[in-house]
């Protein structure tokens, strides 16, 4: 099986290319109407491509899992893997549920290139380092990354919402707007995202409160864990009043961004200039 | 993409019309054909005029006839004489200028053209493939139409059909009251579920409604300072009536707000609509003021989630998708030269089928004669496989020469002159004609020089 990894490695970024292009195909191509027979070469292949790429990126994981005798997180280029795979998949489920397809030009661009810079130097798998190795730390991190990559989908659907809310108030009808679906679409979208993200950090942050709880560690002074819950909270509160409170349109788009930037911050600000045993330098 | 040159053709294709921009409306009206009417001008084509098929194209924008094989030197006053006389309109005088006349390749072309909505008075729009479809299903069942026009028509709707799955011709909206409705959906996604409130029983009022009933709405209300009016209006569409005075009460349990009233004041007030907002939580609300002048304060357009769109900004949506309609009319000219290139070799192709098909009868009788006189050479128990032999060699022979032959005659304009070179050398009798099977190597020598007659 060790043998076929270095197979999967080169042919992921190959899969998502061809995504990609069929992606780039569908967006350049003018919207057709609901009525109208046939649909361009790139309507069929790129899903296809895309759901390929997607298997294989779980074949790949899987793979490398029973290989290692881990779940392959031990290097930040693992990490860009798993979040790329979130990505893509939160799209997918996404382009399924709504059947819209002009807006994958938006997300797997992004996809393609960490897993372009992942597979490039990724290849020598390092060893896992002590604090990451229980199975349920090893989970903590996972949901972590994937519910990082259903926000980051979130926070791009919100991006297009705001872009076409500008559109429509502008009255432009530009080559954005007519490929875009409808407005209150992309709010929905933002928002299944975003509760995707919640559900899989929420387990997350479960998982590793559990786990320092019986490793005796203590959260409290760990700045990232706080940011992150407060991140969680703020994220909690744009899904909360999308649904409970009837919250759309700018405000309800504006909120989840928040949450996705304080998620961001938190990353960011841990690694680069607070002290926190998160970071696992 | 070039256009395609349109070798001479034998189709003898005539059409003579009137359209929108070539007469007023009145006359327009006056020359609309009923069936009956139809039926009877075919009948005088073909038996007056000798056409071997005829079609008549009659709308309220256009009234055209289209005639092959006729024995008619002035096809316009023929028609002219034939349109007075089935209804009563002269117009072989001063307006004889209404009619225009095409003779090929313009009368292909022009068909191609009107069934693909460029000869239109909306650029595009999507009635007019219908009507030609109609009109071909008229002629077919009076008896007009044979298989060169029937097929021309498959090729012209083939046309008309890419240009609306292929192009942006037929897209996007043409009168701002439709285009609140792309609008609304784009903000609004699916309208099956969204309330819309009218203010307004006019004309405009009464358009804005219909198209967001042939949108999927079905929840309307409407607010006119007329009751009765407001209620005769309600009915067409099951609306429910509330008075202008409600309209603040009501505007928070509407999605849409389409008004067009006369009222010389803005009759929604942004203070009502923030009102509402608060009341709808924010929900989008999406106003189209259609009133000229205004009938919603345009400062509401400041509010977030509320879209307001007046007749200026509905008119450049308009402009914007005319101009985008404008645009693909080159790629739709595109679309019809490679259809009527297609059409035309069909059609040359047709011609071929008389020679190609006495061309093999003749090897095939020359090889038959021969196998007869030597029958006495050979056993008995080995003619099936002589026969097979000689037919096998005569095949071979024969392959060449007429592919290249149907390729000639289909690509090349001078195929018909190769056609006649090929009769002389091998001295077949008869003309090239017409066949009414669209396979070009099915006829037989027989049968294949008639021009068929319409069903």
């Amino acid at each position: 099986m060790s043998a076929f990894i270095p197979l999967l490695t080169t042919l992921l970024p190959v899969l998502y290319g061809l995504a990609v292009a069929g992606y780039v195909r569908i967006y350049a191509s003018e919207p057709r109407p609901a009525d109208s027979e046939g649909e361009s070469f790139g309507h069929h292949w790129a899903p296809l491509m895309l759901r390929a790429a997607v298997l294989t990126h779980l074949l790949y994981l899987t793979s490398r899992g029973i290989v290692e005798g881990h779940l392959p997180l031990a290097s930040v280029y693992d990490f860009l893997s798993a979040t790329g795979l979130s990505l893509a998949a939160v799209y997918l489920y996404l382009e399924l549920r709504q059947g819209i397809r002009t807006t994958g030009i938006f997300v797997l661009p992004l996809v393609l290139l960490i897993q372009i810079v992942s597979s490039a130097y990724g290849a020598d798998a390092p060893t896992l380092k002590p604090q990451l190795q229980p199975i349920w730390f090893e989970l903590h991190t996972l949901t972590a990354v994937l519910g990082y990559g259903a926000f980051a989908v979130s926070a791009i659907y919100g991006v297009l919402f705001l872009l076409l809310y500008r559109d429509i108030k502008a009255n432009r009808m530009t080559f954005f707007f007519r490929r875009m679906p409808p407005l209150e679409t992309l709010g929905r979208m933002n928002v299944t995202a975003a509760g995707a993200g919640l559900l899989l950090l929420g387990l997350a942050i479960l998982m590793g409160v559990g786990w320092a709880r019986l490793a005796g560690v203590s959260l409290l002074s760990d700045p990232k864990t706080w940011l992150t819950i407060a991140a969680w909270l703020v994220l909690g509160f744009a899904v909360l009043a999308y649904y409970r409170l009837g919250w759309r349109g700018p405000r309800a788009v504006y909120a989840s961004l928040a949450g996705f930037t304080t998620l961001i911050l938190s990353r960011f600000a841990t690694d680069l200039f607070l002290q926190s045993f998160h970071t696992f330098r | 993409m070039s256009a395609v040159t349109v070798a001479p053709s034998t189709l003898d294709l005539f059409c003579v019309g009137l359209n929108h921009e070539t007469s007023p409306l009145a006359v327009r009206d006056a020359l609309v054909l009923d069936d009956e009417e139809v039926g009877r001008a075919i009948l005088a084509l073909r038996e007056r005029g000798g056409a071997t098929e005829a079609l008549i194209l009659s709308t309220c924008n256009r009234t055209e006839v289209y005639a092959r094989g006729a024995a008619i030197e002035d096809p316009r006053a023929f028609v002219a004489s034939l349109l007075r006389e089935i209804k009563g309109m002269d117009l072989s005088g001063a307006e004889g200028r209404f009619l225009y006349t095409y003779r090929e390749p313009d009368s292909l072309r022009h068909l191609f053209r009107v069934a693909c909505g460029l000869d239109s008075q909306v650029l595009g729009e999507p009635q007019i493939t219908g009507q030609v479809k109609d009109a071909l299903s008229l002629a077919v069942k009076l008896g007009g139409s044979g298989p060169v026009i029937e097929r021309l028509l498959d090729a012209a709707l083939r046309s008309a059909k890419r240009a609306r799955t292929e192009t942006l011709v037929g897209r996007g909206p043409v009168s701002s009251a439709y285009a609140g409705v792309n609008l609304a959906a784009k903000v609004l996604g699916s309208l099956a579920d969204k309330r819309v409130l009218i203010v307004g029983a006019g004309e405009m009022a009464s358009l804005a409604a219909r198209h967001f009933h042939e949108a999927g709405v079905t929840q309307f209300m409407v607010a006119n300072r007329g009751r009765e009016r407001a209620e005769s209006f309600a009915a067409t569409i099951g609306a429910r009536v509330v008075t202008l005075e409600a309209i603040p009460v009501v505007l928070a349990g509407a999605d849409v707000v389409v008004s067009a009233t006369r009222s010389p004041h803005p009759i929604i007030a942004e203070a009502a609509v923030r009102n509402a907002m608060r009341i709808r939580k924010n929900r989008p609300l999406l106003f189209l003021d259609l009133a000229v002048p205004r009938d919603v304060e345009p400062s509401i357009a400041r509010l977030p989630n509320v879209f307001l769109h007046d007749l200026d900004a509905l008119g450049m949506l308009v402009a914007q998708s005319l101009a985008q309609r404008h645009a693909e009319i080159p790629k739709v000219e595109a679309i019809i030269e490679e259809e009527l290139a297609r059409f035309l070799r069909w059609h040359r192709a047709l011609a071929l089928k008389p020679t190609v098909a006495a061309f093999r009868s003749h090897f095939e009788r020359v090889a038959r004669e021969e196998l007869e006189r030597h029958k006495g050479r050979f056993r008995p128990e080995d003619q099936a496989a002589l026969d097979q032999l000689v037919h096998g060699i005569v095949q071979k022979l024969l392959h060449r020469p007429t592919t290249r032959l149907t390729r000639a005659g289909e690509e090349k304009a001078d195929g018909i002159a190769r056609i006649d070179a090929i009769r002389d050398l091998f001295g077949i009798e008869g003309s090239a004609g017409v066949e009414r099977d669209d396979e070009p190597d099915a006829g037989t020598e027989g049968d294949a020089n008639a021009d068929r007659n319409p069903r």
